[in-house]
């Protein structure tokens, strides 16, 4: 028999039992007379039928906020430009109704902007699932290697005569998993930690930089220039051509895309609670990097290395969602929000000269990449890196 | 009949000839062990001493270097792991949640292996979590961001996920740590009573000898990778065993509280100086063994090095 503690003891609290008696009145008096029901606070929950979905509400309003927002961007880059289009001219020109802005709107900027839009969501994405495994917001694509081994391979191949669109994608999706796997191997030391794989992959990034740069001076004159323009990442020229490929290609990851959506949440938690709810974590980690990597080189493949998107688009997302995980959706939506405005920038800002796409975002890019880097080690005190 | 199939008569979970190493340090030898259906095993030992790692084991977040774990008679590695998450929950020793989530969303977290991408929240997935968070009166702290808790609620909250899982058989690795004495005994207390209402077969890893001996039904004693000696606490903790296991010099009474024994350490060092003859406060140490206070090893309950 355990003695009483003494009543009215300043550290007596209330125990197990009591609490669950408590919360048995408290929906007796609803009327229910069942406890009161717990659910994730800030989700609601969607039926189909059998199905049932959890809708973070946040997320949603984030989302459709993020949408309304890019669909106003692609109205004002259509309309904004050498010359201005009237917006609803801008309409029925991307709607294939016969407008005398043909030529400005459907021909020049409208593939030029699906480009940037694709590019950025791919960016988005990618960014979102290799900071989701690598448990740390420095760990995207264009730091640690990934679009520096897309372009090596890229531009190695452009120097040789390469220059098929056909067959560029598919070298830079060669060239960012081979620096994946570099990468990966050079940082494995009987487990992965996260630091030791963001300091070995900018140091890759480094060297990749520096091969892509030695292919520039090996390659003749007007290639190298093709090359660096290429490399600063650019949407100077892009047609139909280009979109088709890289439509192509993501509507097929799509679905891969939708299961990450889901398998991202369970990579949140450390490795032992993971394994133990059942996650079979080196595969999915495996299949959430993969998915990541050959994103970021498509994007890559198709515009050049625009820097920075894939490290700002997930960590702003996260900051308007405020969700436990890296948001995918609002990810993507942000990629490519980021990247027209950017283009939208980079066109009219000092026109009649264009600069690349990757220079405006390099320049809104490096700032937080600063930020980034010199708040880690308060955030590591805080034990939530 | 195979031998491993015998063994899952009389338990769901056992080890068979469980040999675990890290690299190349070998930390449990050819370990032979059943988990008795519907009770509370506490596994005890001093650092170091593989109970952690056995745990581990057990609930395959390490894979056997040689041996085998057995889930029903079936080889846990073989096995698919979302089918041993619905038979087999795990809590580990520190846990670590995602930045920001909520007391409520981690403790959901706990239903993954009954979810399905199409089938998010299902009523059952409702009363379970419901069920767990009052079962560790972490209801009112439901839309809490779990960073901001105190040690003592955190563990209540990672416990209460584990409870969400609704396995039959639960193993826990160091539960109290963090906490203070009256949450350890909540914790502990938790245990029993999920163990008594629901049947559930619990594994608990401790440190403390007494904690384990008040609310073991099955008490297993390691030292350096092999099980000293197992059964019930009254069997297992003699003033022999703890001297052989933890190399300290000590008395075992009956608890006054609850009967089961109760370990005295010896006399605890005192400064040479003093005047001798004076008696130190507390029953002395054994007989046998005439206390000599330079001797005394460090308490058990030290947190392990990891």
């Amino acid at each position: 028999m355990r003695p009483d503690p003494p009543s009215g003891h300043a550290l007596s609290r209330p125990r197990f039992g009591q609490a669950f008696r408590r919360a048995e009145r408290v929906g007796k008096t609803h009327g229910s007379g069942q406890p009161s029901r717990m659910r994730p606070p800030g989700y609601a929950v969607l039926r189909f039928r059998k199905a049932t979905f959890l809708l973070h509400r946040r997320s949603g309003a984030v989302t459709a906020a993020l949408a309304a927002l890019l669909a106003a961007a692609c109205l004002a880059y259509l309309c904004v430009g050498e010359t201005y289009v009237p917006p609803e001219e801008a309409l029925k020109a991307l709607f294939g109704h016969p407008t005398p802005h043909d030529l400005v709107v459907g021909t020049l900027r409208t593939p030029r902007m699906t480009v940037g839009l694709l590019v950025g969501t791919a960016f988005g994405v990618a960014g979102a699932l290799i900071q989701t495994v690598a448990r740390n917001p420095l760990a995207s694509p264009d730091i640690i290697g990934i679009s520096q081994g897309a372009s090596a391979l890229t531009v190695g191949a452009m120097t040789y005569g390469l220059t098929s669109y056909m067959v560029l994608p598919y070298l830079s999706v060669a060239g960012g998993i081979l620096a994946a796997a570099l990468v990966y191997v050079f940082a494995w030391r009987g487990g992965l930690h996260a630091t030791r794989f963001v300091l070995i992959g900018i140091g890759f990034a480094i060297a990749l930089r520096s091969v892509t740069t030695l292919f520039m001076t090996k390659g003749d004159y007007l290639v190298a220039q093709q090359a660096q323009i290429w490399m600063t990442g650019s949407l100077n020229g892009r047609s139909w051509a280009e979109v088709e490929p890289l439509a192509l290609a993501l509507l097929v990851l799509l679905p891969f895309v939708a299961w990450a959506a889901r398998a991202q949440r369970a990579v949140t938690l450390d490795d032992d609670t993971a394994t133990a709810l059942g996650t079979r974590l080196g595969g999915v980690r495996l299949g959430l990097v993969l998915l990541g990597v050959v994103l970021a080189s498509l994007a890559t493949g198709a515009a050049g290395p625009v820097d920075f998107v894939a490290l700002l688009a997930p960590q702003i997302a996260r900051r308007l969602t405020r969700t436990a995980q890296i948001p995918l959706l609002s990810s993507a939506l942000l990629g490519a929000l980021v990247v027209v405005i950017a283009d939208l920038l980079a066109r009219r800002l000092f026109a009649p000269t264009e600069l690349p796409v990757g220079v405006l975002t390099a320049a809104v890019g490096a700032p937080y990449l600063i930020w980034l880097i010199a708040r880690s080690r308060t955030v590591r005190n805080g034990g939530t890196a | 009949m195979t031998a491993p199939a015998r063994a899952a008569a009389h338990a769901r979970l056992a080890a068979h000839e469980l040999t675990l190493a890290y690299e190349d340090r070998t930390v449990v030898h050819g370990l032979d062990l059943a988990i008795p259906d519907g009770r509370v095993t506490v596994v005890v030992g001093p650092n170091a001493c593989g109970k952690s790692t056995t745990l581990r084991a057990l609930g395959r977040l390490l894979k056997p270097r040689g041996g085998a774990v057995l889930l029903d008679g079936e080889a846990l590695a073989r096995l698919p792991t979302r089918h041993v998450a619905q038979r087999v929950g795990l809590l580990p020793q520190s846990p670590l949640a995602p930045e920001a989530i909520t007391v409520a969303d981690l403790v959901a977290r706990g239903r993954q292996p009954h979810q399905r991408w199409w089938q998010q929240w299902s009523d059952a997935d409702e009363t379970a979590v419901t069920e767990a968070m009052e079962r560790t009166d972490v209801a009112t702290l439901a839309e809490r961001p779990v960073d901001e808790l105190s040690g003592g609620q955190r563990q209540r909250v990672w416990i209460a996920m584990a409870l969400a899982q609704e396995t039959e058989l639960l193993l826990l690795d160091e539960p109290t740590t963090y906490l203070d004495i009256a949450h350890q005994v909540e914790v502990l207390d938790l245990v029993r009573q999920l163990n008594h209402d629901r049947g559930r077969t619990v594994v608990v890893v401790l440190h403390d000898l007494n904690q384990a001996a008040r609310y073991a039904d099955h008490l297993v004693a390691m030292k350096d990778g092999r099980i000293v000696a197992t059964g019930t606490p009254a069997e297992v903790v003699t003033e022999e065993l703890v001297r052989e296991v933890f190399g300290l010099p000590c008395v075992v009474i009956p608890d006054p509280v609850t009967g089961s024994p109760l370990v005295v350490p010896g006399t605890p060092w005192q400064p040479p100086g003093l005047p001798d003859g004076t008696p130190a406060p507390g029953p002395p140490a054994s007989p046998a063994d005439p206390a000599d206070p330079a001797d005394r090893k460090p308490a058990p309950d030290e947190r392990p090095a990891s």
